[in-house]
């Protein structure tokens, strides 16, 4: 077994030279950071459009919402940059290249995972780091030491709450083969993530906190600091449903792992 | 011609393969459907109109948009992007066809396997589910040639960033940043009167609203009458043959800096 320190001077040592290999093509990575930038605030531009027409949408104000998506935005950027390889993980497993995975003594999920890093993830996450601290001036928010810790915490939590639902998609591939329309899916679904919970009925507001648990990337622990007085106990409960759901991923993926037997060819 | 439509054909046989796919992407525009109307009941709350629209002609134009959105994505540009790597494209233009027509007729085989296999349905879906009530009015009968020609743009557009694709290799960045660009600036995803009154003048000039604004606004407002959608046709059309002329002509430059290394 190998420590964390091992594991991270290793994935620093791999990440250092994918990001060498990858600067060759500076030009396209230029754009893609242009796009991935644009592409991540099309949401945000809608909810700016729709603000010209109505003082608020379900009670909330513009800046709450920049808020939240701020914090969306924060939140989905570890799986844009740490997790990204699962987009090819169907094509390692209908040609059998998946199966060198298995040959190093090193944690599968973080050998798989090390192969590729979204260096134009970063714009992503800058720009909503931009966003939120622009919101929370905006609102008033006053940050304390603890406050700060607790949102920490809960962009922690949020994120993993993402990278679970993504994975658990992509690990289709090991019973499905072709993991892409659910991963397809799982990507359509985030962009649903910084909507406010309150405009959907029953059924739907259900499956988006229990089932799918979209509410907890975003909406949900937000509200821990945009009105702290109002919200109920159980949103205090959020950095445990990250920790849990990754639990239950990483079984998943166990699972689908053990189950792989490669193409036989 | 007949070469053309043996590939468009075949196009379509291989898009059969993908049945698995269609059900998710019946599956997500349902989720997007319900989405849209959760979203757009709040925006409206108790309001009659905004914007000159009422709730139910917007929500026609969003959930009809979702359900286009499909169709009009072409994927020339990843496939060529895909034939340049793999060094595909030197076995096409060393054949008697023409690259434009040769990717148009293979994505129109993809056209009409989504047609089919998810547009169809997720209409069907709209009016029996959703109980939506279109109304009837010319729009609708002039709306399949406007979706053909937008579909035709759509395609100039993908086809564009496949030849930059010969200069650049990889087209990840540019095929996202066109998709944005065009998912915004088109009103596909809200109506153009919902954006402020001097960008909608801005994006009246421009070719994207010819995509997906002016379709949908034919089933969304279809008794707007002649006087408003043949104009709309009518620069429909302008911007299909200005942008395949342009494309044409770019075309005699990208092929000369192609550089094939396997195949």
């Amino acid at each position: 077994m190998h420590s964390l320190k091992d594991y991270l001077r290793l994935y620093f040592m791999i990440e250092t030279q994918y990001i060498k290999a990858r600067m060759q093509y500076r030009a396209d990575f230029i754009i893609s950071s242009i796009g991935m930038f644009f592409s991540s605030l099309a949401t945000l531009g809608i909810f700016w459009i729709i603000f010209h027409s109505i003082p608020d949408l379900a009670g909330w104000s513009f800046m709450q919402l920049l808020f939240i998506y701020g914090f969306y935005m924060i939140a989905i950027s570890p799986m844009q940059i740490l997790f990204d390889h699962i987009w090819q993980i169907r094509f390692h497993v209908q040609q059998g290249t998946f199966l060198k995975y298995y040959f190093r003594p090193l944690n599968m999920m973080f050998y798989y995972m090390s192969e590729m890093f979204d260096i134009k993830g970063l714009t992503q996450l800058a720009a909503g780091i931009v966003i939120l601290i622009y919101a929370s001036i905006q609102l008033d928010i006053s940050w304390t030491l603890a406050r700060i810790a607790l949102l920490l915490l809960t962009l922690f939590s949020a994120s993993l709450v993402q990278i679970s639902i993504t994975l658990l998609a992509g690990c289709a591939a090991f019973w499905v083969l072709d993991s892409y329309p659910v991963l397809g899916l799982a990507w359509k679904l985030r962009e649903f993530a910084p909507y406010p919970m309150n405009i959907f009925d029953g059924a739907f507001r259900f499956t988006f906190t229990f089932i799918i648990p979209l509410g907890f990337v975003a909406f949900y622990p937000s509200q821990l600091f945009i009105q702290p007085e109002e919200v109920s106990a159980w949103v205090y409960l959020s950095p445990l449903v990250g920790i849990g759901l990754f639990a239950l991923t990483y079984w998943v993926w166990t699972k689908g792992v053990n189950s792989y037997t490669g193409t036989g060819s | 011609m007949r070469a053309y439509f043996a590939m468009m054909r075949g196009a379509y046989m291989i898009g059969l393969v993908y049945r698995f796919g269609f059900l998710f992407n019946i599956a997500g525009n349902l989720i997007y459907m319900s989405v849209t109307y959760f979203l757009w009941r709040s925006i409206y709350q108790n309001r009659e109109t905004l914007r000159g629209l009422t709730f139910n002609e917007t929500y026609i134009y969003v959930a009809l948009g979702s359900a286009v959105f499909i169709l009009l994505k072409t994927y020339v540009d990843w496939q060529m992007s895909f034939d340049i790597r793999e060094g595909n494209i030197a076995t096409y233009l060393s054949k008697p066809v023409d690259l434009q027509l040769y990717e148009l007729f293979t994505s129109l085989g993809f056209f009409l396997m989504s047609l089919s296999a998810i547009t169809i349905p997720t209409i069907f879906l709209l009016i029996f589910v959703f109980r939506i009530e279109v109304p009837l009015g010319i729009g609708l009968a002039i709306f399949p040639f406007s979706l053909i020609l937008a579909y035709l743009l759509s395609f100039c557009f993908d086809y564009f960033i496949g030849l930059l694709g010969f200069y650049t290799e990889s087209v990840w960045g540019l095929s996202i940043t066109k998709e944005i660009i065009i998912t915004v600036l088109s009103g596909a995803l809200i109506p153009l009167q919902f954006f402020p009154d001097a960008i909608q003048k801005i994006l009246l000039w421009l070719p994207f609203q010819a995509i997906y604004y002016t379709p949908l606004t034919m089933v969304a407002q279809p008794d707007l009458g002649w006087g408003t959608f043949l104009p709309m046709l009518g620069v429909q059309l302008f911007w299909v043959i200005a942008l395949f002329a342009l494309t044409r002509l770019f075309y005699t430059q990208a092929v000369k800096v192609l550089r094939i290394s396997g195949g």
